[in-house]
């Protein structure tokens, strides 16, 4: 029998890992699922959301923040989490990635890194180190891979974090502390792609993957860190500031409405009644 | 009796600021007027026109006749306008206005009061005197500036020269942007996302204001395509929810337009259209994005076009596109345009003001998002009020919201889909007959050019003429039901667009079978006057003696 509705990733998939990771994280929080949104666009990691227990907006390619922050703007109250991959984050979301930074709205961005466009079957993704040949780049990628943290932090994001889907404690305790903060957190999550990135593989990342025991002291220090990459890979928090104010909306919107009584003042701006 | 007024300057010179208080005080003075703009896209020199037409009967359009007053605060004006002036006609050329700014500064210390004092010398032109503007101005520089402008006036010899009486009583001003924000906030709107274009811009700046004393967010996003997929995010979480947009920014909207079609998110999305294509007159008017609207988003889904003619429309019907957008879970779009945007105009007839109230079922955990049902309205609810998940999904879905590529489940979930459409031509806002229903020929309109055309039927009407004029607030769907009550066939019909191609002729035919025997077409970037429509109307009846 045709299996048309089953989990979409291929055996083997960095997602599963943190997808178990996600779902652990949340289910030690004890946040009830009705109160989880989860947000995403398009793209494997983008099916993430269907294979938890919670809320769900499964949009569009490259717009998984802008309704993340619709929904947080109008419900506070709800644990707003975006996750996609690196090509729908980065690439097609690039715009909505730096600004929704600069919102810094409590919500998590949670993006699934496997430098490679798995769904469109193996294309260069913004993250895909140079030279990596690949049927669009068959002479291997020319263009310098974007750095996603680095990025985050140099636009102000508070909360910076880099995880591992091959270490899945590691991992689900930093998606705790990112849900947990109170802010924008941005989380990479270095996940590899069994069928399609034969370079970036889980034993590519053993071997390289060094935990941080503390996150840089200031920006700087934290853009240090976001830069090491090669030989060394530091995952857990580069950064974590509490100073920058965290956007909300003023007064509580969905538990009010537009009264009569608030209409009829704005009637009267347009009066000639004096 | 009315006087037509035009004022004409450089952008900077205070051109709005006269537009404000003119039409501020005259509104208070009880007078029925007109005023809109024709503007160039920068902030400081090239031409600008501010146009007032001031009468003693409800007004709603540019007559078109010679001018009674030009004021030029550039040479342009003049150039432009003294061969239009009519028989007792006033221009205040340059050197008019250099006397005036010499008075402000040595009276009053600041050339910039040079425009209050204009104000004062147009007013007492239209027969106001200081003692009718006593209970209405309290500052006392502010008189002294209008009486100075009075003495002008006496001065010059133009006191009364159009004197006309104050006839309007207990009236609302607003321009066309600010009426469709009214009737938004009536409708409930309570999230808006955008980014600034003219002319939606007046629009998200009127709810930006309503929003410091009610409970309705405005959030500017980085560009067009975040702005409709964030009002998508806030319209799911429970907020009725907006944007505001010209055509170049909906371009950028569409694949979200096709996201709210298929995850069923109720939005509404009004598009101020100007003249394209690209970027084409920022600030000019056109009916040129119909066609666009109307396909924009890709695969097939129920949607809803209104297209407001005047400043009651705007608010009626922003007000029902946030209830049809809700009832029906469809993208709802409000075309309007640069010239309604910025008209500004009196409304006798007071709004109802019954606001809506949120309202929403609750479900256990078996609440499926997108279930099938006979009328193919599935029970809408947001997230975190029940123990339902509430599941939306921009692939083709299961009930529960779950990606599928089921086929047969894919074929019912589209024809669920389009059952809402056919309910929707149900709800059908027919269009507005203004005349005989057995009139001979029918000038057909939709949009910004009802109450022109309406106008220039009264005019032909008064002549003897068997005209009669037929406007189209809904302009789709249409549906048969929607004219049936008017006898259509064997009419002649003169359709009229701000736009190069008759795409609303184009629409009428496809979807009515109705055939135009003529097109007014204008697209030059600036609105139809009354005389001008006249003109034309004439010029394509004299053919056949005026009816068939």
């Amino acid at each position: 029998m045709m299996k048309i509705n089953d989990i979409a990733w291929c055996p083997g998939c960095g997602n599963f890992l943190i997808r178990d990771a996600l779902e652990g994280a949340l289910t030690e929080l004890a946040i009830p699922p009705r109160e989880i949104v989860l947000t995403s666009g398009i793209g494997q990691a983008a099916k993430m959301p269907q294979y938890l227990k919670v809320n769900y907006f499964n949009g569009l390619h490259g717009r998984a923040l802008p309704p993340a922050v619709g929904i947080k703007l109008a419900r506070p109250e709800l644990t707003v989490i975006a996750v996609s991959g690196d090509g729908c984050n980065y690439g097609e979301g690039g715009n909505h990635f730096l600004h929704t930074l600069r919102k810094n709205l409590d919500i998590t961005i949670l993006t699934c890194n496997n430098q490679v466009y798995g769904l469109t079957k193996g294309q260069s993704s913004p993250t895909t180190d140079r030279n990596t040949a690949n049927m669009l780049d068959p002479r291997g990628n020319e263009n310098e891979p974007l750095n996603p943290l680095a990025v985050a932090v140099a636009v102000g994001a508070p909360f910076v974090a880099r995880g591992f889907a091959g270490e899945k404690d590691h991992l689900k305790e930093l998606l705790k502390e990112a849900i947990r903060f109170r802010g924008t957190a941005v989380v990479d999550i270095l996940q590899p792609c069994v069928t399609f990135n034969k370079v970036n593989t889980f034993a590519y990342y053993r071997q390289r993957v060094y935990r941080l025991d503390v996150p840089g002291k200031d920006r700087r220090e934290a853009l240090e860190i976001a830069g090491i990459w090669g030989e060394r890979i530091p995952i857990g928090v580069i950064l974590r500031d509490e100073t920058r104010p965290v956007r909300e909306p003023a007064g509580r919107i969905f538990q009010n409405s537009v009264t009569s009584v608030m209409m009829e003042m704005l009637l009267r701006t347009h009066s000639s009644a004096i | 009796m009315e006087c037509n007024l035009l004022v004409g300057g450089q952008a900077g010179q205070g051109l709005a600021s006269i537009e404000n208080e003119l039409t501020d005080l005259l509104f208070r003075l009880g007078y029925h007027f007109f005023a809109t703009k024709f503007y160039m896209s920068r902030i400081r020199g090239g031409h600008n026109e501010h146009l007032f037409r001031v009468a003693e009967e409800p007004v709603h359009a540019l007559s078109g006749e010679p001018w009674d007053v030009v004021v030029g605060l550039d040479e342009e004006t003049e150039r432009l306008h003294r061969a239009d002036l009519s028989a007792h006609g006033i221009c205040i050329s340059i050197d008019g206005i250099r006397e005036i700014e010499k008075a402000a500064k040595e009276h009053f210390r600041n050339v910039k009061m040079s425009n209050n004092i204009l104000v004062g010398l147009l007013l007492n032109v239209l027969g106001v005197t200081s003692e009718n503007l006593g209970a209405l101005v309290k500052e006392e520089e502010k008189m002294a500036l209008l009486v100075a402008g009075m003495d002008f006036a006496e001065r010059w010899k133009m006191a009364g020269r159009f004197a006309l009486m104050p006839r309007a009583v207990n009236t609302l001003k607003f321009d066309g942007n600010s009426a469709l924000g009214f009737g938004a906030l009536l409708g409930g709107c309570q999230f808006v996302a955008g980014y600034p274009m003219t002319p939606a811009t007046s629009l998200q700046m009127y709810l930006t204001r309503a929003a410091l004393e009610m409970p309705v967010h405005f959030e500017q996003a980085e560009d067009e395509i975040s702005a409709l997929n964030t009002a998508l995010g806030a319209s799911y979480a429970g907020l009725r929810s907006m944007v505001a947009t010209s055509g170049g920014g909906f371009a950028l909207m569409t694949e979200a337009v096709s996201l709210a079609g298929m995850t069923e998110t109720p939005v509404v999305v009004v598009v101020a259209q100007r003249p394209g294509p690209s970027t084409g007159l920022p600030t000019r008017t056109e009916q040129g994005d119909l066609n666009f609207i109307l396909h924009a988003g890709h695969g097939e889904f129920p949607r809803l076009l209104y297209a407001p003619g005047s400043i009651e429309e705007a608010i009626s019907l922003a007000r029902r596109s946030f209830e049809l957008a809700d009832r029906y879970q469809i993208p709802v779009f409000i075309l309007t345009d640069q010239y309604l945007a910025d008209s500004i105009q009196v409304l006798d007839n007071r709004p109802e003001l019954t606001v809506y109230n949120r309202e929403y079922e609750v479900f256990d955990d078996s609440y499926c998002r997108y279930a099938l049902t006979p009328d193919g309205l599935s029970p809408l609810t947001y997230p975190g009020l029940s123990e339902a998940l509430v599941k939306v999904d921009s692939d083709e879905h299961t009930e529960e919201g779950k990606i599928t590529e089921d086929l047969n489940l894919r074929v019912r979930m589209v024809d669920k889909r389009l059952r809402k459409g056919r309910l929707l031509e149900e709800e059908a806002v027919p269009p507005a007959l203004f005349g005989e229903r057995n009139a001979g020929v029918y000038l057909i309109c939709w949009g910004s050019n009802k109450e022109i055309v309406e106008e220039t039927a009264a005019r032909l009407q008064s002549e003897g003429r068997s005209v009669a004029a037929l406007h189209f607030s809904q302009v789709y769907p249409l549906t048969p039901a929607m004219i049936e009550n008017i006898p259509l066939m064997g009419k002649r019909l003169i359709v009229i667009e701000n736009n190069a191609t008759g795409q609303f002729a184009k629409l009428l035919k496809r979807e009515l079978s109705l055939v135009a025997d003529d097109l007014i077409l204008k697209y030059n970037g600036l609105c139809f006057s009354v005389k001008e429509l006249y003109d034309e109307v004439m010029n394509r009846l004299s053919g056949d003696g005026g009816t068939k």
